[in-house]
């Protein structure tokens, strides 16, 4: 097996806004091993992405990461001055975001937005070798024209494009590590499989990992190899992409798939839907967080929090927070 | 465009006197904008009550007389009382400051509604005088009225009037036309409601809080108006105890040592158009937070 | 491109017609004698009749406009009786002192506005931001003639810090050599560096007065609109290749929050326009704006009148020129849209 890439620690990342503090991620702990897809799934508001700001030390006022260590190449980087972090992102870590249309400076062009992640990391790059590098980069995300296209702006460029250049820019470096929020959400579906394809090669050419947040089990289904489940700023169940098909410890990871759309249940009248609403994260249930929501709770589930519960399932290990988890899975 | 909530017209009323309190209790700076007016107001309205000196005596034994409990804000160069005519210019400029906002507020929302409503050539004209208005520099505008109409006050607010009415008429034309493809009007359009009715009954009622934040801020820029006007001469005439004119007064003095001839009247229009537009900017924050209404 | 400049040209030309109908109509049409307006109060009933012929007071009001349009644009801008001079003379000659108060104002308003709202926005800090707002609310509330005048006795009175209203220079310093007619300008070139220093002290509380306007509007537009571009997401782009936060700011957020702000620039010339007529006086500065005073007060209005129907000229074409540097700027405007 292969090393250990990313370590993350009891991570705890809160907001402060009028109506109180609030942590969108709370205390969340995993491993990432060099070359691992890793899915992270969960509704809108479940704290995905302020986990991959966290994560590389970007959560802006009025958030803050009050508590966790991140490990990277078994160095913390977590707790160290923004000076020493800015040589880690875009070297080490590559971000992708999810709108395309918002995640380029309108004013700038596509060929100096590139240039400046190569010359942030690079500096006795010259100007001419960067541009030379930037094509290349788009070169490979099959930007068409990479040298033409250079000198134009975001808005003539495609949804599908930009998302293109996002990956280059993201690329850069060639960092080891690549969290990519929502990459395909903006995106029909035909370029959504290009980009998901694309990605796939660029990973398994040069063995870097990729944290896939989504809230589109099909994606992860199809391109990663391990997901963590994530409601109200916390893993519910972390396990490989096989089990969690197969059968699942915790009810919320029921619910999720069951209300995926399915040709083969089209018949079978309509799509289920997740009762209710995702708690407001100031204002959480004292017990297990999906109580509320969820169908088969029970006295315990609503006055206490479950505890991490580690199971082998099919001789693949799940650790969920449930406290029927185990019943869960035998049956 | 047709999922935007609006309430009903009518029952808006009792929130919205319910919000504006709270605002005002949740918000120091506001809360103090509005002590500040209200007092300035009751200045306007009682100061010939609370201190009977008349604004125009001249009284040359005791010019240019510092601050003192005889004189609170001194005298000035002729032994008129200051503080009494600051009093008297309070209630010149925030009376012309509410003649200004209201006649502007009127015929402008009357321009813009007949534009937007009615549309077709009388909206191309009216629009097309508009932005002649707005081709003038504001002040160089209000100038010109007073140049060829004849100096003085009323000259002066109506120029001042002049230049507010394209912002009214601006505003409240692009509303009427935001708010004529709605559902609802589209509605009553089609149950054959006669145009004005429409107007009257549906679109002034919502656009009424745009109205007010315009509303607020053309009042702060009358006064100043009015002040600069009065400065270079062409507003109120001498011994009118206005702000601007006083001004001017007390500049020769003020760097022989008699600074409170100037200084006094010139705070005065400080806390007005401070105030009013602090209270703009908050009705802004509180009704309109996309920001509809031009900056003056 | 060009057919959106047109249109522009089309609509600056529209404008610059609506605003000497307006300025014709409030200046020859509407006062009670036109010709006693220009001669002054001191003119015989003979002159005064000879004048209404010279203005073609007697003729339909077509032809009084076209006369009047006319001369306006060939500079025959009437005579100034108070100078003894024509109006065009008196204004040429004002014009420098005014011009190089202007433009230290507004290179003061622009740089205090910049720095301010990027210091008052970066990294949510409520009690710069809430001083910031301050300043700008006290800028545009102040009457101009008075912040002059409490500059004044602060600075000059009580402080003894800078000179008091003398003008452009001190009592015993000669003006450089005329090439420019800026002062500073004429005497770097002329090279009489305490000339230089002198000119420099004379402008600063003036020009400061002349730009607490501007620099108010331009920081409360700038500061929201930074507010706006630091919460977009290609900011945090930025960050996430490694760059840091103040250069992410001022490289992407601060050209961002810019480009809007441009469209300002005929606001400002109009605040610089009307301060000049009320800052200048206060500070005894030798330019059109006190030119406009003292005619006011002597009752020349050929030279007020002239101002007016200028400074509205100079606010059209500001206005256009902005339109076009925008779309000369703005990478959106000025390159075709959508994919290739």
């Amino acid at each position: 097996m292969d090393e250990v890439l990313l370590s993350v620690r009891g991570l705890r990342t809160e907001f402060v806004t009028r109506d109180g503090v609030f942590a969108a991620v709370r205390d969340v702990s995993f491993e990432l091993r060099r070359g691992e897809k890793l899915g992270i799934v969960g509704e809108s508001g479940s704290g995905k992405s302020a986990l991959a700001l966290s994560i590389v030390g970007l959560i802006e006022p009025p958030g803050r990461v009050v508590a966790g260590e991140v490990e990277l190449n078994g160095r913390r980087i977590s707790g160290l001055p923004d000076r020493q972090l800015q040589l880690v992102r875009g070297k080490e870590v590559g971000l992708i975001f999810q709108d395309p249309m918002a995640a380029l400076d309108p004013v700038k062009s596509i060929g100096d937005q590139i240039v400046e992640g190569i010359r942030r990391h690079r500096r006795h790059l010259g100007r001419r070798e960067a541009r030379r590098l930037a094509i290349e980069l788009l070169r490979e995300v099959q930007v068409p024209f990479a040298e033409r296209r250079l000198a134009d702006y975001p808005h003539q460029y495609s949804g599908g494009m930009r998302q293109r250049v996002m990956i280059a820019i993201a690329l850069a470096n060639e960092p080891d590590l690549i969290i990519a929020d929502e990459p395909t959400t903006a995106l029909d579906v035909t370029t959504q499989a290009q980009v998901l394809d694309l990605l796939d090669r660029l990973v398994s050419e040069r063995r870097t990992a990729i944290i896939l947040i989504t809230h589109n089990l099909g994606i992860v289904a199809e391109f990663c190899d391990s997901v963590h489940v994530m409601y109200a700023g916390r893993f519910v169940e972390r396990t490989t992409v096989e089990q969690l098909f197969r059968a699942q410890a915790h009810p919320y990871t029921e619910a999720l798939l069951r209300s995926v759309p399915r040709p083969d249940r089209l018949q079978r009248g309509p799509l289920p839907s997740i009762p209710g609403f995702p708690p407001s994260l100031a204002h959480l249930p004292p017990g297990c967080s999906f109580a509320p929501r969820c169908p088969a709770a029970q006295e315990i589930c609503r006055d206490r929090a479950p505890a991490t519960v580690e199971l082998v399932s099919e001789s693949t290990p799940v650790l969920a927070e449930c406290h029927f988890a185990r019943e869960r899975l035998r049956t | 465009m047709a999922d935007v909530a609006i309430p009903a017209p009518g029952t808006a009323r009792r929130a919205t006197a319910r919000t504006a309190l709270r605002l005002v209790h949740d918000d120091p700076q506001l809360l103090f904008a509005s002590v500040l007016l209200a007092l300035l107001a009751a200045l306007a309205a009682l100061g010939p009550v609370l201190w009977p000196q008349n604004p125009l005596a001249l009284n040359i034994g005791e010019a240019l007389r510092a601050p003192s409990p005889a004189h609170p804000m001194g005298t000035d160069n002729v032994g008129r009382d200051v503080f009494a005519r600051f009093c008297a210019g309070a209630r010149i400029s925030l009376s012309v400051g509410a003649i200004v906002t209201a006649a502007g507020a009127a015929f402008g929302s009357l321009i813009g509604l007949g534009a937007g409503t009615l549309g077709g050539w009388l909206d191309a004209v009216l629009m097309r005088v508009m932005d002649a208005i707005l081709a003038f520099p504001p002040l160089a505008l209000a100038m010109a009225v007073t140049v060829g109409l004849g100096v003085g006050l009323k000259t002066a607010t109506l120029g001042i009037v002049l230049t507010s009415l394209p912002y009214f008429a601006r505003l409240l034309r692009s509303e009427v036309i935001k708010i004529r493809t709605l559902p609802f009007v589209e509605a009553a359009t089609a149950i054959g409601a006669h145009p004005s009715w429409i107007m009257w009954r549906h679109i002034l009622p919502h656009t009424l809080s745009t109205l007010l934040i315009q509303s607020a801020a053309v009042f702060g820029y009358a006064i100043l108006t009015l002040a600069g006007l009065g400065f270079v001469g062409l507003g109120a005439q001498v011994p009118t105890p206005e702000w601007g004119v006083m001004i001017t007064n007390g500049l020769q003095y003020a760097l022989t040592g008699q600074w409170w001839i100037g200084v006094f009247p010139g705070l005065g229009v400080l806390a007005v158009v401070t105030a009013t537009s602090i209270i703009a900017d908050r009705l802004r924050d509180a009704l309109d937070p996309r920001g509809r209404y031009a900056h003056l | 491109m060009i057919r959106t400049v047109g249109g522009r040209l089309l609509g600056s030309l529209a404008a610059i017609f609506g605003a000497s109908v307006v300025s014709f109509l409030f200046l020859r049409i509407l006062p009670g004698n036109p010709a006693r307006l220009i001669l002054g109060p001191l003119a015989s009933q003979q002159a005064i009749q000879q004048q209404v012929r010279l203005m073609g007071l007697d003729r339909p009001i077509y032809v009084q406009y076209l006369r009047y349009i006319s001369s306006f644009f060939s500079g025959d801008w009437g005579f100034s009786y108070s100078n003894g001079r024509p109006v065009r003379e008196v204004i040429a000659t004002r014009l420098p002192a005014s011009i190089e108060l202007g433009l230290y104002a507004f290179a003061f308003a622009f740089v205090a506005a910049v720095v301010l709202a990027l210091l008052s926005t970066y990294r949510h800090r409520p009690v710069v931001d809430g001083t910031v707002r301050a300043i700008s609310f006290f800028g545009l509330g102040t009457p101009p003639f008075w912040f002059g005048l409490l500059l004044l006795l602060a600075f000059s009175q009580a402080l003894h810090l800078l000179p008091g209203p003398e003008g452009r220079l001190g009592p015993a310093v000669a003006p450089p050599p005329t090439v420019t007619g800026l002062y500073t300008v004429d005497a770097v070139i002329a090279g009489q560096w305490g000339t230089l220093g002198n000119a420099l002290q004379h402008l600063v509380l003036p020009a400061v007065t002349l730009g607490l306007a501007p620099f108010a509007y331009l920081v409360r537009l700038l500061r929201v609109n930074l507010l706006e571009v630091s919460r977009e997401q290609f900011i945090t782009v930025v960050r996430s290749k490694g760059v840091g936060r103040w250069t992410a700011y001022v490289r992407h957020a601060l050209p961002n929050a810019f480009l809007p702000t441009l469209t300002a620039g005929g606001m400002v010339l109009a605040q610089l326009l009307a301060g000049s007529v009320l800052v200048e006086t206060v500070f005894n500065w030798p330019g059109v704006g006190a030119l406009v005073v003292d005619s006011i007060l002597r009752q020349d209005y050929a030279v007020v009148q002239t101002f007016i129907l200028l400074s509205a000229f100079a606010y059209v074409a500001l206005n256009l020129i902005v339109d076009v540097l925008y779309g000369v700027i703005d990478p959106r405007v000025r390159t075709p849209t959508g994919a290739r």
